[in-house]
């Protein structure tokens, strides 16, 4: 793919990926064929900070894990009311790394 | 999720599922008024999963239908926790994935957007009737 078009890609979707991962996106979307553009662009991407203002408001409702698409966990976390608080509390410094994980799987999809 | 992550995770949420089980035991005829719901301290309102607690202690004396009117939540608990442990052993045993692959299976019934709508509805109305009861 064109480098301007990824490096443009990069710029608007840092904060959506985990630092170490950028280098290793930029290389593989290089690699990649032009009309997988459209498709890279589609990725339905879920904001870290957002997701973390849900889990501080409903992360005892465990809403923040159907979110990122954890529904196992989501339920588990609904049903224990957050893991009797303790595991929402948890969920709220981990839930920003783990939503930027799940955009990356998304991703990765694309990328082989 | 991979399958030895889920195992883990699963064995140590019934392993405290079950000390906080024993400790609640031990509590009950106290009548306190103590609650680890975060939810419920913090606003003052039951959350939806409030008084499954006291519906799984009700369900350990056999009292089915008290335990049904205070929460159904915990009939759903009961049975992860009566279940899961036999379940896991099963498989560790016999070296294969049932659970986990149940497990994705449940995952991918729960992304129907129509499934995830009745539940979501049952929650809501299970949050309604909790409120109403004052839990």
């Amino acid at each position: 793919m064109d480098s301007q078009k990824v490096d443009l890609y990069l710029m608007t979707n840092a904060k959506f990926f985990q630092p170490q991962h950028l280098n290793y996106i930029r290389e593989r979307l290089l690699l990649l064929d032009e009309s997988k553009w459209f498709m890279i662009q589609g990725i339905d991407l879920k904001d870290p900070t957002t997701i973390l203002i849900v889990s501080i408001v409903a992360g005892s409702l465990g809403i923040d894990r159907f979110m990122i698409g954890d529904t196992g966990l989501g339920v588990a976390k609904l049903l224990t009311c957050g893991g009797l608080g303790i595991w929402a509390l948890i969920d709220w410094f981990l839930i920003m790394d783990l939503t930027r994980q799940k955009n990356m799987e998304k991703l990765q999809q694309f990328l082989q | 999720m991979t399958r030895n992550r889920l195992y883990l995770l699963f064995i140590v949420a019934l392993l405290a599922g079950y000390t906080y089980l024993t400790w609640a035991l031990n509590q009950q005829h106290e009548h306190s008024t103590f609650t680890p719901c975060v939810f419920k301290n913090a606003t003052g309102i039951a959350c939806p999963s409030c008084g499954s607690t006291r519906s799984v202690l009700l369900l350990t004396h056999g009292d089915l239908k008290s335990a049904f009117m205070l929460n159904p939540f915990g009939f759903i608990i009961a049975t992860i926790m009566l279940a899961g442990p036999f379940w896991i052993l099963y498989d560790v045993i016999s070296k294969k994935n049932t659970l986990h692959g149940a497990y994705q299976k449940f995952e991918q019934a729960l992304k129907t957007k129509w499934i995830a709508a009745i539940l979501i509805l049952l929650v809501v109305a299970n949050w309604i009737w909790n409120i109403n009861k004052g839990l």
